[in-house]
């Protein structure tokens, strides 16, 4: 890495602005005010973050207005009550106030009138009582959705924030302390960076004001960049590791998954940007880490505040501890040092955002790999030194090719460890790598001569966005970049206009319809969808999306999850219900009855004069989330026999298979348990992509190598090569390709057992409560089903013409409510008002007739 | 600049860590740390340098940009320290 920073550069630095500290001319004002309106409407029109967020970028805006005409002294306490009132704003009343309430305690026990030692051992103390309410091992009196901001203001800041207090004499102000701790944007955003204390109390107006504004909207500007890059890749770049089929996709597998650290980069400098509207000359976060030429150069560019805390509070006092071992042992072993701790602090912070520990093997093997990378590399700069320019450094055409090749090597070697890091297990890591040998095609150039123009334009001096340069250093330099950071945002709103971007193309008015909301992506969909069917999802990687859905999920949530409603089985299907199980949850009682379904208790024998028709399905049709009574099952067994559709049988029971976490092929289990109760009819629910949740569990199967008693299914495995004990992933990226033919087995095996012994058999069709891409196979699905002679009910439109949000359980439980089934059983009376033949056969005839 | 002490850190600095520079680019204010010049193994190694040449010891806490970004601050943290350093 070349320092380059000229004596002119230096000189501006120290200038003296023209105007009295803190002071800006209104010309001035009014050029900041209208770059946060085109700001303003970039958040709009690209619905950056959330609303919240949105809302308080607007707090902040309408702040910056007051608070740069107010006079210096009242400034801090000013941006402290705003910050204060951002808390409720963004969590509401009661959640606000605890999240104060506690934030002003931990603050208070850093400045008891005891001793350094005595004060850490309170708060040490403090910190094990909120980990215990944390871990839900002690009650809280306050909501759950306050533990990811609380320890995103406090888990590190704190510590910096005692430190500080400990080594630095000037007295601490309380507007200094709790804008520190509370700082405005933070109240809608789990991640934030490390700021350190000292570092922003000297920075409060340390430079010019204007200047400092100015930085600040370049940086939201930079930010907003950075997370709509993000957006396209994580819409569009990402792979499943079963998509990784040949190396085009795995090359862009690893290049996607490190860029998505573009929403971490993106963030913080949104956050950071926003805090210098109130004066806060705060250094950068990230400095072009994509053009890290070594591991040292990365581990100094990529989150600059981490490695800063890091080195403050723990390199620092190692290194001086050791330093009696010589120098360099002294570095090795405090850089090793550091190293473990960022594994051990990233669990930690896991901790708090999500509730549980995060020690996973590749985790700490990423960041030991990681640290053994730095210190080899910290031991070649202590023998051979590094390149470093006072002034503007002086290139040839040599040094600036061995530059790019450098950094184009650390560039790969960083995404393929990243990519480790990143991946689920490391066996899913491990599939990856074969699809190396697959076909070299000319798509295979593609991330390779991007990433290398990216590095070339990055290398040779181009202007960046957003360099601030001091007005000190010329009027043309500073309304050059200003003009770069206003084309920026300019373009950006101009393009998201609806009536420009369709005059361009249909393809770029898709992709800027898509771009223009925040929503998971394609995979994260279906990892959600795998949470939903199996309960199992693991949310573990920083990458997705998903942990922000699930770190406001409590701890306990659905008691039931937690009381072992499944067993297992060791068969085809794995699990099943336990009988006679009964558990009280929040929304009830779940039942389950002596044969292993939530339903009342029925005799084997089907009674005389009675329509018995078997509901199979997944967890939708068990009633995740819903009391006994209270499934679509069972509300529409009470609303056939109260108000009858058919006068052919006296009474209808329907007997409820539902088991959570079954998919289409273990549905075919249920069928088998379903037929010792005699039914006169099968309806077998369907709730979205059948196809592949089909393959994906084939792959299970043949991963865990269990039985499949189903010939048929057999067969296609064979076909397909996959075996017994093959890696999950590898299972899949075979079996996907047959997806449409399993999925036609399954629905064949149930449409013909049901017509060797007489039963009607219905596919019901439900659509998720979400969201997303989940109908794509829909069509599909039921054209196989009516194919093989299923009864089809399609009743996608449900829910139409009702929020989402009203119809399920949870931001992170996609299950329906109780509204929810209602819905599902009143849309399913009509159609059997309409058609009472579907399910009671041809002499069913009207009710009245 | 004038100052003995400043002149022979200077010198380190543009012997160990910048080689081939023109000193006269090295000024009291040039800032070290966030001019990327001093990283924290440059850093330890310059605090190595002043314990050793002047008989004095820092504190873990004291290596940061405030005591450390510039000559000057060197300088007075250094005379701070020991008044008699030259």
């Amino acid at each position: 890495m070349d320092s380059t920073l000229t004596a002119a550069q230096a000189a501006a630095r120290a200038t003296v602005a023209d105007e009295p500290r803190g002071r800006i001319r209104f010309r001035d004002f009014a050029a900041i005010a209208l770059q946060l309106g085109l700001v303003l409407l970039l958040l709009r029109q690209f619905q950056i973050e959330s609303p919240a967020f949105r809302l308080l970028a607007m707090l902040a805006f309408a702040g910056f207005a007051v608070h740069a005409f107010l006079p210096l002294p009242a400034r801090l306490p000013f941006f402290s009550a705003l910050s204060l009132i951002s808390i409720p704003l963004t969590l509401g009343l009661v959640n606000g106030v605890w999240l104060i309430g506690i934030g002003l305690v931990l603050i208070a026990a850093c400045h008891l009138p005891y001793s350094f030692r005595v004060r850490g051992a309170i708060l040490l103390g403090l910190g094990a009582l909120l980990i215990g309410q944390r871990a839900s091992l002690l009650p809280t009196p306050w909501s759950e959705a306050i533990w990811p901001i609380l320890g995103a203001m406090f888990m590190f800041r704190l510590i910096a924030y005692f430190y500080d207090l400990r080594h630095d004499k000037a007295p601490v102000t309380l507007a200094q302390s709790t804008s520190y701790f509370f700082m405005l944007p933070n109240a809608c955003f789990p991640l934030l960076p490390v700021i350190d204390f000292k570092t922003y109390r000297r920075s409060h107006y340390s430079t010019d004001a204007h200047r400092t504004y100015q930085k600040g909207v370049d940086w939201i500007v930079r930010g907003i960049v950075h997370l709509l890059l993000y957006r396209y890749i994580y819409y569009y770049g990402t792979l499943a590791p079963s998509e990784v089929t040949g190396p085009a996709e795995f090359l862009q597998y690893v290049v996607s998954n490190f860029l998505l650290y573009l929403r971490v980069s993106g963030l913080f400098h949104l956050v950071v940007g926003m805090v210098h509207l109130f004066g806060f000359d705060l250094p950068e976060t990230h400095k072009r880490y994509l053009l890290a030429a070594s591991f040292t150069d990365f581990w100094r560019r990529i989150n600059i505040y981490w490695k800063d805390f890091m080195q403050k509070i723990f390199y620092f006092p190692a290194v001086f501890a050791l330093k009696r071992l010589g120098t360099n042992k002294a570095i090795i072993i405090a850089t090793l040092y550091v190293f473990l701790l960022t594994w051990l602090l990233h669990s930690y912070q896991w901790f708090w955002l999500r509730g549980s520990w995060l020690l996973a093997w590749h985790d700490m093997l990423f960041w030991a790999v990681l640290g053994l990378l730095v210190v080899a590399n910290s031991l070649y700069e202590i023998k051979h030194g590094r390149n470093r320019s006072l002034g503007k450094a002086k290139k040839t055409w040599q040094s600036t090719a061995l530059t790019i090749a450098k950094t184009y090597a650390t560039f790969w070697f960083i995404c393929i460890l990243w990519s480790f890091w990143t991946s689920e297990s490391i066996t899913d890591w491990l599939a990856l790598w074969p699809a190396l040998k697959g076909p070299y095609t000319s798509e295979a150039l593609f991330f390779p001569l991007l990433s290398l123009l990216v590095i070339v334009l990055g290398t040779v001096d181009l202007p960046g966005i957003g360099a601030v340069t001091a007005p000190a250093n010329g009027l043309r330099p500073w309304l050059r970049d200003r003009a770069i950071t206003v084309a920026w945002a300019l373009g950006l709103v101009l393009i998201s206009i609806e009536g420009v971007h369709t005059s361009v193309s249909a393809e770029f008015a898709t992709l800027m319809h898509s771009m223009r909301s925040a929503h998971l992506s394609r995979l994260d969909n279906a990892k959600l969808e795998r949470g939903y069917y199996e309960g199992l999802l693991s949310v573990d990687r920083f990458n997705s999306q998903l942990w922000e859905v699930y770190s406001k999920k409590p701890a306990n949530w659905l008691d039931v999850e937690n009381a072992g409603i499944r067993r297992f089985t060791g068969g085809f299907g794995q699990t099943d219900l336990i009988p006679s199980f009964v558990s009280t949850t929040k929304y009830g009682t779940v039942t389950i009855n002596r044969w292993g379904m939530r339903d009342q208790d029925y005799p084997q024998e089907r009674p005389a004069e009675t329509l018995r028709a078997a509901v199979l399905g997944p967890s939708t049709v068990m009633g995740w989330g819903v009391g006994d009574g209270m499934t679509f099952e069972a509300l529409l067994e009470e609303r056939l026999n109260r108000e009858p559709v058919s006068k052919a049988f006296k009474h209808v029971e329907l007997l409820n298979f539902g088991v959570p976490g079954y998919q289409p092929p273990t549905q075919l289990v249920s069928l088998d348990k379903a037929l010792d109760f005699q039914p006169n009819a099968i309806i077998f629910v369907a709730t979205g992509r059948e196809i592949r949740r089909s393959a994906s569990y084939l792959a299970e199967v043949v991963h865990k190598s269990l039985p499949i008693p189903y010939p048929e299914l057999a067969a296609i495995v064979k076909q397909s090569g996959a075996v017994a004990g093959m890696d999950e992933t590898e299972a899949l990226k075979l079996l996907l390709p047959y997806g449409p033919e399993i999925l036609r087995k399954v629905y064949g095996r149930v449409a013909n057992t049901s017509a060797q012994r007489g039963i009607r058999a219905i596919l019901l069709f439900l659509p998720q409560v979400r969201e997303g891409s989940w109908q794509e196979e829909t069509p599909e699905t039921l054209r196989i089903a009516s194919e093989v002679g299923l009864e089809v009910i399609n009743l996608a439109d449900v829910y139409a013409g009702h929020d989402v949000d009203t119809l399920r359980l949870a931001e992170w439980d996609d299950h329906p409510n109780e509204l929810g089934h209602r819905l599902v059983a009143d849309a399913l009376y009509r159609r059997l008002q309409a058609d009472p033949a579907i399910l009671f056969g041809r002499a069913a005839g009207g009710a009245g007739n | 600049m004038s100052d003995e002490l400043m002149q022979k850190i200077k010198n380190f600095i543009m012997e160990e860590f910048l080689p081939g520079e023109d000193p006269d680019e090295l000024t009291a204010t040039t800032p070290l740390i966030s001019g990327g010049i001093l990283d924290s193994i440059a850093t330890l190694k310059l605090v190595m340098f002043m314990e050793e040449q002047y008989g004095v010891s820092f504190e873990p806490h004291e290596v940061d940009k405030e005591n450390l970004d510039d000559l000057a601050s060197i300088v007075r943290l250094l005379r701070a320290k020991n008044p008699s350093a030259a």
